[in-house]
């Protein structure tokens, strides 16, 4: 029952969306003995930047919410009785004796660029929960909440070029938060449709007639303003977070380069072409943006495409949009190796579970946890590689099996980041990046 | 760790009259228990709706039978091994003798282990018909202070049954604490105290958790002064603060309270000749007198008529053939800003809602089962709304299995869910229009577990005895009763909220007992005196914004830094999206614009919310109003706030149009009065000296042209202090 309805409280949204106003609510968790014991280093919140040495040097993390089916996708069973095999047939790769279902038949063409792990397993096939674990490695816990991995991203290594080190083509769910982190590490949401003919970001270019010089008076009398209130109130918290938004906004706005970035006017019709355009579907300009992002110095670009819950009827949604997808993650891989870029973009494609082995009775399938397929490319990751293997008809990882957790540890060794170091949450308490996450090194081929 | 463990474990058997005579043990009160305390029916585990490789376990035992023959029936011979019961599966997997995804769960020589294997032994019997059940669970002691050296303190928790017996449980109770630093519990439910501060434990045995508080004092000594109070609500925080060694903050001044009353209280600033009057009155009734008046303007109504509409998700979309559409959803809000204006009290307020009947254009109120559901008409997903709206509960989990953290079992959750079986929405002659009425003969909701039919009953209370009448009725009157403390409290609670930015119990619609209020007693005295003004929230209000506590400056001092939860001080709390633009619009004198609405409307009184309305108000937080959920108002800052806040149009095209300013420069005043008069607009205070330099800078030598001005009113609404209540 309730996995067909998709209700329920959302966990982390519980009390997470005031947490920036009620700075200390997590205060007083203190260190215990066994914490200190433990191996890692302990990073205080808010420290100074670290330098990224990590193989990537940027992320796009391309999101399929609500949880899109393995075997419609990257690990079809053409053996398997029909109940299990469903309504598609496959498309052989550029790996040798590998297939894709029919739908991937462009990226089929790119498989020797990326790794197709087949034993991701997860815990909870319920959509807060896993989302909010895909996220951040954590199922949530009333106690604290945890930050997303672009968050993580953005508080380790800061802004670069002038840019946020996080964005969002749109936007991010509530679970992609930044938890106990101040939300100075959010993403910034590009909020309209790349899709759109008019795509332009609101609001990073000085309006119509201001010039720079009236810009800086005006930025002056703020600080003046802000120097007055701290001096009076005394509540430092507040006012940084609010002074970091006006310094990144300051710079996003004064930089003509930074702003480009997030333009898709400068970009060739050819370039658009490889990417795809699909009328209904903005997957080919979402990619593409993130591409132009992380190539001007984004961290991380969380893409959010199409929903995937297909309970009913899972031919006609898988029809419906994986097409576009396909074209435009093909494109992406093609388009990033083309520019030399594919060895320092990480590119993951994630969904928080998978589908029922079996098709039931609306033609559908329901929530899987127990395995289902992500990928991986770029960034030092082994290129044209099957990670793992799903038993004959999906229900179980056959080897390898990779944890969310693990799978997340990879991604940050990747990035340079250790993943069993600990963040200083407030109150003083260590918290793990991944908690029991350990990088696969069988996908890293550097 | 070891030594303490053996000191504190206790004999199964040790409390109460349970009779120590050697009789076979029972699956319910002595197997399951083993389970529950293992972890092997949590969620992660075998309690997963699908079970866990194969073998499924009901989530923390809210279903015994199926569990019994899911271990003895379901593969004959596999789990349990009468034969040969050391080999039964069952023990080897649990003491991970064979490979075992949840690992080693217990020791072979442990208590589990041994309860295991006698209950096999004993043939692995199902307990007969009269088994005793858990009535409940005591924690003793329910209240720890530590002070001084000692650290630790044992809880015993013990266990009620329903013939009369009790038991101590502490070996079988699972435990938690809501923050592990100042306090610990371990496996046995003894607490270690950790850093100064007030949190609650917890321990949870059969489908009842119960919680103990917890206070750790800070060291040293500590010296109370004598403070005055204004009313019993300052009595009721001044002794808790005592008994926390925290010292509250110093009062507010006269600026910042004027300014923190009218955005809590009407939402919107005082005007620069308010601000005046209010600065030159000598009464020293002079708060309370503002308090009164605020609680008179009219715009008052707008606020709470906003709140309530968001809480209610009232909007309307496209489901038109559900009943939910614009006429429903205007018609709707002006009932309930009109029942604002009427003063209608709270429970005549609710009332009409719950127990309404008729067209839903020509009586509004019976919207609430057009706006809750959004389309279809689902009665469990009504009556959780309910719950949550009107008592801060959530029931949802109860709908497949017992509250892990709560008192709800299935049988309260189906039980409410009847209230709503018999709700009917028809299709009536004129367009839009439904006709929202109970069919009394409809059946009652059904047990998820074997589908048996529950009655209408009230939370945790009696069946409504009906029959053949709408169980709607007996429901409001049930719920708004003055006897019922899940009403008042939690009106009592949102009401709170309002003026701290904080529950009591916070958030306010997450009351459980595992969430208990961080000031028990004042939220009780706040319930009573609600239902004793007749559920009048202006009185309520009053009490609150008079008391020295609502009144406290935000500026911390050394003992109240780290508290967030005991009203201590005043915390710096961003304005509502709403009130934040109407704020802008005011102190520009430029009335926002919004699509199909009349000039001259305000954000706030926008009757589907602000988040379809206006990018500015949906990038600042407002509510989408798909859940009830309070959680969907936003108050954390973002980086397209600030770009917004310095580049958007909103801004510019106030500056633009505003004639403030030039009115002013008409009129022939000078430039610094001009500045005075604009921060007091701004920020309800005059500029200092250093910050009144700054802005005659950026009149360039040119006072008599607007542009200096604009530039001063941008920093002005830019400032942090302008965009927060503090």
């Amino acid at each position: 029952m309730a996995h067909r309805e998709c209700t329920g409280p959302i966990y982390p949204t519980s009390f997470g969306r005031r947490s920036f106003i009620q700075v200390g609510i997590l205060g007083g968790m203190g260190l215990t003995l066994a914490d200190l014991l433990r191996a890692g280093e302990v990073r205080s919140a808010g420290g100074p930047p670290r330098q990224s040495l990590g193989k990537a040097r940027s992320v796009i993390q391309i999101v399929l919410p609500g949880g899109i089916a393995s075997q419609e996708s990257w690990d079809p069973k053409p053996e398997a009785p029909i109940e299990y095999r469903g309504p598609f047939g496959v498309v052989k790769t550029k790996i040798p004796g590998v297939v894709f279902s029919e739908n991937l038949a462009r990226t089929a063409q790119v498989a020797d660029k990326i790794t197709v792990v087949r034993s991701v397993t997860g815990r909870i096939p319920d959509h807060a929960q896993a989302t909010y674990q895909m996220f951040t490695g954590y199922l949530p816990t009333p106690a604290i909440v945890h930050p997303s991995i672009g968050a993580v991203v953005s508080h380790e290594f800061g802004p670069r070029n002038n840019l946020p080190a996080y964005v969002a083509v749109p936007g991010v769910p509530p679970a992609a938060g930044t938890g106990y982190l101040s939300s100075r590490y959010g993403a910034f949401e590009v909020g309209a449709d790349p899709g759109q003919r008019n795509f332009r970001v609101r609001d990073i270019a000085m309006a119509k007639g201001m010039t720079e010089d009236r810009f800086d008076r005006r930025r002056n009398a703020r600080e003046a303003l802000e120097d007055h209130f701290r001096r009076a109130e005394a509540n430092p918290a507040e006012l940084d977070a609010m002074g970091e938004f006006y310094q990144q906004a300051y710079k996003l706005i004064t930089s003509p380069e930074a702003r480009k970035a997030f333009s898709l006017d400068g970009e060739p019709e050819s370039v658009s072409k490889l990417y795809g355009d699909y009328p209904r579907h903005s997957i080919g300009r979402q990619l593409l943006l993130a591409r132009r992002l992380v190539e001007a110095g984004v961290r991380l670009v969380t893409v959010m495409y199409g929903g995937w819950d297909h309970h009913v009827r899972i031919k006609e949604g898988v029809s419906e949009g994986l097409p576009a997808f396909d074209h435009a993650f093909a494109g992406l891989i093609a388009d990033l190796d083309r520019r030399g870029l594919l060895d320092s973009t990480l590119v993951m494609v994630t969904s928080e579970f998978g589908r029922t082995p079996k098709v039931n009775e609306n033609a559908g399938r329901d929530h899987w946890a127990r395995v289902y397929s992500q990928v991986l490319a770029g960034g030092g990751i082994t290129r044209g590689q099957i990670y793992g293997a799903t038993t004959a008809t999906a229900t179980e990882p056959d080897r390898d099996p990779v944890t969310v957790e693990d799978f997340l540890a990879t991604v940050y060794k990747q990035l340079g980041i250790n993943s069993e170091d600990r963040i200083l949450a407030p109150g003083n308490r260590p918290i793990d990046i991944v908690r029991d996450g350990h990088p696969v090194d069988g996908l890293c081929s550097a | 760790m070891r030594v303490a463990l053996l000191l504190l474990s206790v004999p199964l058997f040790a409390a109460g009259a349970v009779p120590a005579a050697p009789k076979p043990l029972s699956f319910r009160l002595d197997v399951m228990p083993v389970f529950f305390r293992a972890g092997c029916n949590q969620g992660g585990c075998h309690g997963a709706a699908a079970g866990k490789d194969g073998f499924h376990l009901s989530l923390f035992g809210y279903d015994p039978a199926g569990d019994y023959y899911r271990l003895t029936r379901q593969i004959v011979g596999r789990r349990i091994d009468l034969a040969v019961p050391e080999q039964s599966l069952l023990l080897l997997k649990a003491t991970g003798m064979v490979p075992h995804s949840g690992g080693r769960r217990f020791q072979p020589d442990s208590e589990y282990y041994r309860t295991l294997l006698r209950w096999i032994r004993e043939g692995a019997q199902d307990d007969s018909a009269g088994v005793p059940t858990v009535t409940g669970i005591s924690l003793v002691p329910d209240k720890l202070v530590f002070s001084g050296k000692a650290r630790r303190q044992a809880l015993q928790v013990v266990a009620s049954y329903s013939d009369g017996t009790t038991r101590s449980v502490n070996n079988l109770a699972l435990y938690l604490t809501n923050n592990k630093a100042t306090a610990d519990i371990d496996g046995q439910g003894a607490v270690t105290a950790g850093k100064p501060g007030d949190t609650f434990v917890f321990a949870r045995f059969a489908k009842y958790t119960i919680g103990a508080e917890v206070i750790v004092l800070p060291p040293g000594r500590f010296k109370w002064p004598k403070l005055a109070g204004n009313n019993y609500i300052d009595g009721l925080v001044w002794s808790k603060l005592q008994k926390l060694r925290i010292l509250p903050s110093p009062p507010a001044s006269d600026e910042q309270f004027l300014r923190r009353a009218y955005i809590d209280i009407i939402g919107l600033l005082p005007t620069p000749e308010e601000y005046r009057r209010f600065m030159r009155d000598r009464d020293p009734q002079k708060r309370a007198k503002l308090v009164d008046a605020l609680l008179d303007r009219d715009e008052f109504n707008d606020l709470w008529a906003a709140r309530w509409s968001e809480w209610l998700k009232v909007r309307s979309d496209s489901n038109s053939a559900f009943g939910t559409d614009r006429k429903a959803a205007a018609a709707y809000y002006d009932w309930i800003r009109d029942q604002m204006r009427r003063r209608t009290p709270l429970d005549a307020f609710v009332k009409a809602q719950i127990a309404g009947t008729g067209s839903n254009l020509q009586n509004p109120p019976v919207n609430l089962y057009t706006m809750l559901p959004q389309g279809q008409y689902d009665p469990k997903e009504v009556a959780q709304d309910v719950a949550q709206v009107f008592t801060g509960m959530r029931i949802q989990c109860a709908q497949c299995h017992n509250h892990p953290f709560d008192r709800w079992t299935q049988e309260d959750y189906y039980g409410f869910v009847s209230f709503f079986t018999g709700v009917k929405r028809k299709m009536a002659s004129e367009a839009r229009e439904f006709w929202i009425y109970d069919d009394p003969n409809a059946p009652p909701a059904k047990h998820l577990l074997d589908g048996h039919p529950v009655p209408a009953t009230f939370l945790g209370g009696a069946r409504a005895d009906s029959p053949g009448k709408d169980p709607r009725i007996a429901l409001a009157e049930w719920l708004t009763s003055p006897d019922n403390p899940w009403f008042r409290q939690n009106m009592a609670n949102r009401i709170w909220a309002q003026f701290f930015s904080r529950g009591i119990v916070d958030p306010v619609d997450d009351v459980r007992i595992s969430n208990p209020p961080s000031n028990r007693e004042l939220l009780e005295e706040l319930g009573r005196r609600l239902a004793a003004y007749g559920f009048d929230m202006r009185r309520l209000i009053r009490d609150i914004c008079t008391s020295r506590v609502y009144q406290l400056s935000s500026v911390p001092n050394d003992s109240n830094r780290d508290d967030a939860s005991q009203f201590s001080h005043q915390r710096l709390r961003r304005l509502r999206a709403d009130v934040m633009l109407d704020a802008l619009a005011e102190v520009t004198a430029t009335p926002s614009v919004f699509s199909a609405m009349p000039r001259g409307m305000r954000a706030v009184e926008l009757y589907e919310g602000g988040f379809r309305a206006s990018y500015f108000l949906k990038t600042f937080g407002s509510a989408p109003r798909d859940s009830v959920n309070t959680s969907e108002e936003r108050f954390e800052p973002t980086l397209a706030q600030a770009l917004h806040m310095i580049n958007g149009t909103t801004i510019d095209q106030k500056l633009a149009r505003s004639t403030v300013v030039a009115a002013m420069l008409q009129s022939g005043r000078k430039p610094s009065d001009i500045i005075d008069d604009l921060f007091i607009r701004a920020l309800a205070r005059k500029p200092s000296e250093t910050e009144m330099k700054k802005m005659m800078e950026l009149l360039g030598g040119k006072p008599a042209e607007k542009q200096g001005y604009d530039d001063v009113l941008w920093a002005l609404v830019n400032s942090t202090e302008f965009e927060f209540n503090h």
